[in-house]
């Protein structure tokens, strides 16, 4: 048990360059057998983790760069080890759902490349090697987008690199002046972030740090006005690259936040908690009219992400073990029901190549298995209780009516839009009459769309049902994230406010 | 009598000539001069101040100068030729290939 | 006792979920027997359960833990006491009914299995809703029957209306719960819990402005459930879901909700006695407000829906004043004698070819003497005729309101009483009695299937006699209940009850005179009362111009103006900016080297003067 995460990083990895020796018949069969011993490493890694442990556990360290403190360091704790299961799970029902022909070994070996850096960016404790996985993740989205999207890939697939890539270059002089810092404290250089979180920071320092790594945590989530990259990805990107990049990449931003924006930057991050709930607000809302008016069903569902990310990040700026224990909650949930929400999009785009709702109309008598499926997913896309949608929504949005009222009900007002837009994007194309002559031959879920799609469901119940094994384990990790803010906080109204909204009772 | 300036007045002369010849002569053969000239302008300012400060680090680094202008001069004339020889002309608007 | 619990709640999901596996399949009776005797037993098991509570039990189970994050432990908790038992016992009984008459009813319908389905389902979601022993388990079941509720009014999703009419109940229901769930996150941050018994226990000693703020924020939810003015147009739509479901769903249970949550919060509520009065005013003007629209509708199942909602007005009023075990009352009356209404409806649609148009029937006792005889029953019991069980629970909530000295409520109260009595029997002999227009019109009407009136016969009876377990039923509700006392003399009392039943029985005798002679004339229908009850107040009008479409307008306008030609259109520009921006360098890389040395000499300049200008640290 050493050495699990480093075999959860590069098992795909190297999996994956073998990859190159097998034949193109045999190759999806390979990506699937990978992903599922993947899959099947991180379960273990569930079920050896030590839940009444809060802290980082199976902590790797070999030094890569000594003088500066660089060094391979990996570790495992509750906030980051269902994020890991999310993007195996995500990455082994993608290729099951796969039916891409063309360049299909590439394909399945880049999926695999980026399932490495996405775990990798999960795992990392070191901040030089987390923007290394960072970045690389870009590369193989890129490779998706750009050789298997439709129309615009090319445009689509430069303009998120570039929209991405720009937003994390601010990052890194922030990291490297970190680590410049951290030397003059201590006499030392180090990059690990454990360390950082014994760093006290000049409430000045922390305002502009945090301004840097909000941007690119932002273009990432992301966050209004830097989201313009997503529809365009989601619009041009082949169904395994938005479900990817949906249920996984986009939680990388959030993520971040959690680890790196709260418990290094305390006193900032309560500074500018009111422009970032109102951002967050205007996230939700904004989002969910333009995906009300959107006439692809892919859009919808990509703005509609947007909109979720929104009610995420107003549930960890509410700095309390509820509203960020919900909003990791939130983003496993995300994960499933968008990556879900997709592959069915891909489902009736494979059949009709089109995703347009004015094309479809009556689908649920053609169709009535995967109009099903769709309906509980979008159930659980609108939040409604019992299903994986419901706990993390709660939970954001109770913990942030602890910070303001006024903008919970306002942001609140997202699980109305959302059963907005989703309810109208259900009837234009499943309920009405069959109108398209094309629409009346259709074919159900097939066996393999099946065996992708199941799964997912069954999450979305049990999950909603039974979420307490999860909540717990993430709580402990967060209480713990909350006590480093909290020790760290240099002002007295951070202080004063972290002891608000973590306790009951009292005014208002 | 001669004193530094004079010296280093004579290398800013050279210098500025061989710049004028830089960026006017259109001929290759006649840019190779101007640069040879740049380069001994340099030398001229080096050996002055070599002997001015007694260091004859100086001098010795003119010595470098110019057996690095003379192996850059044989490389260059013989790409000259080459040229010549391909082109029919030294014309420096004749290489226009590298352009972005 | 707690199997019993269990049995009850979980034999619906059973049904539910055997029902389930048939839903792609051709039509299959066992889905409709299995279920219906699933249902049975929860309606036996709720019995028990009541027969025990009478006996002075209290059931509490903690099944499993759900949600904890925090300061917030969230466990699957329920709650068997006097009230839930009453809830329950009324919601399975109407289910078990419904799912029979059902069996007739959705006989030739493609989508047998998966109504049936959908029918379990909903009866779980409500027995959740009302057996829970906290805020969020009550909104589990709130939101479930949400959207139970937008499966059947979608049931036919063929039709544009009907699936339009499920988005808009689902929708409008998510408005209001959204003030629901704010009351809920108030609760929490106040109490650190849900659960009804800690809340309740100190709510007490809470400032009195946060307990109005819970108290609204909760009412805003019972609103949107049980459809009360502004929230009300989603019920009227709701009836293009299959009859049955009217009857089970928008007439007997989920609209009740609302009611139910106001009873089972009255610890809170009867500590902010003005929320109360709010409460208590808005039924009354709901009461009136629903009856005007009945008065002139020609829709069979509107009129009832709308007589529906002036009946959940009358619940409001009595659990705005305190009296919370006479709304429960006139809830449980109402959810017989309404149903059955609602069921006899669908008998005559079912004779009629699905022809809602009352104008187009008349003369139908003939045909279907059974059917006119329950909705007969119905309906007197509705106006509140002694011995009906509407009498009772009807003439207690007047009395309520004059005893508290709401004189306009019970006044309001008076009027809509007037309404109903006429509302009703327009109905009856219009659709009864009269000129058999649907002859003229080519309907060949017949009685309904026998076993289908067998199963109405449960409701027809209760609605006879319900009305004379008041004492009984007081005794036993009062028992965590609040008490309420009737503070005017006796004589009062009775003077009241004898005007409102003279007054109600005046306008029925008028009604059926009026009709006999061939009804009002066709000039009232241009009168511009008429019109604007006949357009329901233009509400829903000047919701689809003030809401639905400038709400369409501006999301497209945030898409096409704001993201496409603003946020997007910069993003751009500054990629195109640094694009240009190469584009005119390029011309420097000209590949000519005098333009390079040229170049080369600036760069010497600039460095030179670097060098010499820039001086730090000095």
């Amino acid at each position: 048990m050493e050495h699990i995460l480093s075999l959860i990083v590069f098992f795909p990895l190297i999996a994956g360059i073998f990859g190159f020796v097998i034949n193109k018949e045999n190759v999806k069969t390979f990506g699937i057998s990978v992903a599922f011993v993947e899959f099947l490493l991180s379960i273990v890694l569930w079920i050896a983790y030590d839940p009444t442990n809060s802290g980082y556990q199976f902590v790797e360290y070999s030094a890569l760069i000594p003088q500066f403190g660089v060094g391979f360091y990996l570790g495992v704790d509750g906030i980051s080890l269902f994020l890991v299961i999310l993007s195996t799970f995500m990455t082994l029902v993608s290729l099951v759902a796969l039916n891409i022909k063309k360049d299909i070994k590439n394909l399945v070996i880049t999926i695999l490349f980026l399932e490495m850096t996405l775990v990798g960016v999960f795992l990392s404790l070191d901040m030089i090697l987390f923007y290394i996985f960072w970045e690389l993740s870009l590369i193989p989205m890129l490779y998706i987008i750009g050789a298997w999207g439709s129309g615009q890939r090319i445009y689509a697939a430069i303009k998120f690199f570039l929209y991405t890539f720009a937003g994390s270059a601010l990052m890194l002089v922030g990291i490297l002046y970190l680590g410049y810092q951290y030397y003059l404290a201590t006499g030392t250089w180090s990059f690990a972030i454990p360390d950082w979180y014994l760093l006290v920071l000049p409430f000045n320092t922390q305002l502009w740090l945090f301004g840097a790594f909000f941007l690119a945590f932002a273009v990432k989530v992301p966050m209004f006005p830097f989201h313009t990259w997503l529809p365009y990805a989601h619009g041009q990107a082949p169904t395994v690259g938005s479900i990817l990049l949906a249920a996984v990449m986009l939680k990388m931003g959030t993520y971040a936040f959690i680890r790196f924006s709260l418990p290094l930057f305390p006193d900032a991050s309560v500074y500018f908690l009111y422009p970032v709930a109102i951002i967050a607000t205007i996230m939700v809302i904004y989002a969910a009219m333009v995906a009300y008016a959107q006439k692809d069903i892919k859009q919808v569902i990509a703005y509609s992400s947007i909109s979720h990310m929104g009610i995420i990040i107003l549930g960890i700026f509410a700095m309390n073990a509820e509203g960020i224990t919900g909003s990791i909650f939130l983003m496993l949930s995300h994960g499933i029901v968008s990556g879900a929400l997709f592959m069915l999009v891909g489902v009736i785009y494979d059949r009709r190549h089109t995703k347009l709702m004015s094309e479809f109309g009556g689908l649920a008598t053609v169709m009535p298995r995967y109009a099903a499926i769709f309906g509980v997913l979008m159930m659980a896309a609108v939040g409604l209780p019992l299903t994986v949608g419901f706990v993390g929504e709660f939970l954001s949005l109770l913990g942030f009516y602890r910070v303001s009222w006024e903008i919970t009900v306002i942001a609140g007002s997202g699980i109305i839009l959302g059963a907005v837009y989703m309810l109208t994007l259900y009837r234009k194309s499943f309920f009405g009459k069959v109108v398209k002559e094309e629409n009346k031959t259709l074919k159900d879920l097939d066996k393999r769309e099946f065996a992708a799609l199941i799964p997912l469901v069954a999450l979305v119940v049990i999950l909603g049902v039974y979420p307490k094994p999860i909540l717990t384990t993430i709580d402990m990790s967060v209480r713990k994230t909350i006590q480093t803010m909290e020790r760290k906080a240099l002002l007295p109204d951070t202080k004063k406010f972290l002891l608000k909204v973590n306790s009951i009772g009292g005014t208002k | 009598m001669i004193t530094l300036t004079h010296y280093l007045v004579l290398s800013g002369i050279l210098f500025s000539l061989g710049i004028v010849g830089v960026l006017r002569r259109k001929n290759l053969l006649m840019l190779f001069f101007s640069t040879e000239i740049l380069l001994n302008a340099v030398n001229i300012g080096f050996t002055a101040v070599s002997k001015y400060y007694g260091d004859l680090s100086g001098q010795i680094f003119s010595f470098f100068i110019i057996a690095i202008a003379a192996s850059e001069v044989a490389v260059g004339l013989g790409l000259l030729v080459l040229w010549y020889k391909r082109s029919g002309t030294v014309d420096l608007d004749s290489l226009q290939m590298m352009k972005g | 006792m707690e199997k019993y619990l269990f049995v009850a709640l979980f034999a619906p999901l059973v049904g539910s979920l055997f029902s389930l596996l048939f839903t792609a399949k051709e039509k299959n009776t066992i889905t409709a027997i299995v279920t219906s005797a699933l249902l049975l037993l929860s309606f036996v098991s709720s019995l028990t359960l009541l027969v025990s509570i009478h006996d002075g039990l209290t059931l509490h189970v903690k099944m499993m833990d759900w949600i904890s994050a925090g300061n917030l432990n969230l466990p699957f908790g329920f709650i068997v006491d006097n009230v839930s038992v009453i809830m329950m016992v009324t919601v399975t009984l109407v289910s078990t009914v419904v799912n029979v008459y059902s069996m007739g009813y959705m006989g030739h319908d493609k989508g047998y299995n998966r109504f049936f389905t959908y029918i379990s389902a909903f009866v779980f979601s409500m027995l959740i809703l009302v057996m829970s022993d906290n805020f969020v388990g009550l909104f589990i079941g709130w939101e479930g029957v949400g959207l139970c509720s937008y499966l059947l009014i979608g049931f036919w999703y063929e039709k544009e209306s009907a699936s339009w009419a499920g988005n808009e109940a689902f929708i409008m229901n998510r408005v209001a719960d959204l003030g629901m769930l704010m009351g809920l996150f108030l609760i929490y941050w106040q109490f650190g819990t849900f659960e009804y018994d800690k809340v309740f226990a100190h709510v007490g000693s809470l400032n009195p402005a946060i307990v109005t703020s819970i108290g609204l924020l909760l009412f805003i939810g019972a609103m949107g459930k049980s459809a009360q003015f502004p929230f009300h147009t989603w019920l009227a739509d709701a009836m293009e879901g299959p009859t049955p479901v009217s009857a089970l769903i928008h007439a007997a249970t989920m609209v009740t909700a609302g009611v139910y949550l106001v009873i089972r919060a009255s610890a809170l509520f009867s500590l902010i006695p003005e929320v109360g009065h709010i409460i208590a005013t808005l039924g009354a003007f709901v009461a009136v407000f629903a009856a005007s629209m009945a008065l002139v509708n020609r829709d069979l199942k509107r009129i009832i829906a709308y007589s529906t909602l002036s009946q959940l007005g009358y619940m409001f009023v009595a659990a705005g004043l305190g009296a919370y075990w006479i709304a429960l009352f006139h809830l449980m009356t109402h959810a017989f004698f309404k149903s059955l209404l609602f069921l006899g409806a669908g008998n005559i649609m079912h004779a009629m070819d699905d022809e809602l148009d009352i104008k187009k029937m008349g003369g139908l006792f003939g045909i279907m003497p059974y059917t006119a005889t329950l909705m007969a029953v119905a309906s007197v019991a509705l106006c509140g005729v002694y011995p009906f069980a509407g009498f009772f629970s009807k003439d207690m909530i007047l009395a309520a309101a004059f005893n508290g000295g709401n004189f306009y409520i019970w006044f309001a109260l008076f009027i809509g009483a007037g309404m109903t009595a006429f509302y009703s029997f327009r109905l009856i002999m219009l659709v009864f009695f009269g000129d058999k227009v649907h002859k003229k019109l080519g309907f060949h009407p017949h009685e309904t299937y026998p076993f289908v009136l067998w199963a109405l016969l449960p409701l027809g009876i209760l609605s006879t006699v319900a009305g004379f377990f008041e004492k009984p039923f007081e005794e036993f509700v009062t028992e965590i209940l609040s008490k309420y006392e009737i503070t005017i003399p006796h004589a009062t009392e009775l003077g009241l009850i004898f005007l409102t039943s003279a007054f109600v029985i005046l306008v029925i005798v008028a009604t059926i005179y009026k009709y006999n002679k061939g009804g009002f004339s066709k000039q009232l229908e241009n009168m511009p009362i008429y019109l604007l009850l006949k357009n329901q107040y233009y509400i829903p009008k000047i919701y689809e111009e003030v809401i639905f479409k400038p709400y369409y307008r501006l999301s497209t306008f945030a898409w096409k103006q704001i993201d496409v030609k603003i946020i997007d259109f910069i993003v751009d520009l500054i990629a195109k900016t640094l694009y240009i921006l190469g584009q005119k360098s390029r011309k420097m890389q000209s590949g000519n080297l005098s333009d390079m040395l040229r170049w080369m000499v600036v760069g010497i300049v600039a460095l030179l003067a670097l060098a010499i200008f820039y001086r730090p640290g000095m």
